[in-house]
């Protein structure tokens, strides 16, 4: 297989008059982790919604898993949304069930136990969750699946330290455990950049700086450094 | 800053430098200083990322360094150790004393100090530290 996950070339995509994508061209490379790093607006969601075949390019080529994102490369990627809700009625023990029926790659022994890292009580209700431990739910359904490449998009926001500290934990663990390609965007950089392999900033539809975390440390300092010295 | 003690070895991890070479430097410095002995077992490649909050694959490209440099071995199964020869140890220790010196030196030439001042220094010096 390629070494590239994902390929993008020249892609354009407009809501309206505003371009979301703007001759955004990139490559992601297999088995690492993908910072995408960006301020708002400068495009990061309506990537990983295209990736998901979510949303479609007006112009240009993008290629996911070696074919056209769809349905088909969809069963091999588990996307973390950045507005997802569960259904409120769901307990955690009910939330694993349908994702085992549902998801393809659902991995329940590895659920239970990531359930337990993440301390999720299997009768809590959706509906009396904190937003951490909803957060907590929604990345366990996600990183339970045997899936080449999983996609997050702002997993840390507005989620206490504390769960914070366990989901950076669970994907170290999983990182060790499996060959996953992770693309993780986030506004947090401070406390995720030390997972990233490889780094993408975006600005406005459009690449602004990418390549290797550690290459990029040697000459720019932090990726927090950088990211105050690239949007300033 | 980041720090962490992971059994008998202390990490300090600077986001700002590449943390790959901070994680080979800091365990060649415990093995030179004698903080880990001969023979003994470094935690597995999974337990340090989880102790320093960091990439996997970023301790496992200084182990891999670390057991190129005959520093380590890794035993199938059981994990990965210091390794027994002491020998190798000393070639570690003498390496990083010629680069101490050789920072010394750099930093006192800059300053303007040739040799024969400089040992005269460390003769009055180092004279008390003996």
């Amino acid at each position: 297989m390629n070494n590239q996950v994902i390929e993008c070339q020249h892609i354009v995509k407009k809501y309206g008059s505003k371009f979301a994508l703007n001759d955004f061209t990139v490559s992601i490379p297999a088995g690492k982790v993908t910072g995408i790093l960006g301020p708002n607006g400068a495009g990061k969601s309506t990537f990983f919604r295209m990736v998901m075949g979510l949303v479609r390019p007006e112009q240009g080529h993008m290629q996911v898993l070696g074919s056209r994102p769809g349905w088909q490369t969809n069963k091999d990627i588990a996307y973390l949304p950045d507005r997802a809700r569960w259904y409120a009625d769901h307990t955690v023990e009910k939330a694993m069930q349908w994702a085992e029926n549902l998801l393809p790659g659902f991995n329940r022994e590895r659920a239970e136990k990531l359930a337990d890292f993440m301390d999720l009580d299997r009768s809590m209700k959706v509906a009396g969750m904190s937003l951490g431990q909803e957060a907590r739910l929604m990345l366990l359904i996600c990183i339970a699946r045997d899936v080449p490449m999983i996609l997050l998009d702002e997993p840390f926001s507005g989620i206490d330290i504390v769960s914070r500290e366990r989901i950076i934990g669970t994907l170290i663990d999983n990182i060790s455990e499996t060959e996953q390609t992770i693309l993780l965007s986030t506004h947090e950089i401070d406390e995720a950049e030390s997972l990233f392999d490889h780094v993408v900033f975006m600005e406005n539809g459009q690449v602004r700086l990418t390549g290797e975390a550690e290459t990029l440390r040697a000459e720019h300092g932090s990726m927090e450094t950088l990211y105050r010295k690239l949007y300033r | 800053m980041n720090e962490a003690q992971v059994g008998r070895m202390r990490f300090r991890i600077d986001l700002s430098q590449p943390l790959y070479e901070q994680v080979l430097d800091q365990i060649r410095s415990s093995i030179a200083k004698g903080e880990i002995d001969l023979g003994e077992k470094i935690p597995s490649v999974r337990e340090l990322a989880q102790a320093l909050k960091i990439n996997p694959n970023t301790v496992m490209r200084a182990y891999q360094e670390l057991e190129r440099d005959g520093l380590t071995e890794t035993r199938r199964g059981q994990g990965t150790f210091i390794t027994t020869k002491a020998e190798q140890v000393q070639t570690i220790r003498q390496n990083l004393a010629e680069k101490a010196i050789e920072e010394f030196l750099n930093k006192m030439n800059s300053l303007g100090y040739h040799l024969p001042d400089i040992q005269a220094l460390i003769e009055e010096k180092g004279g008390s530290r003996r």
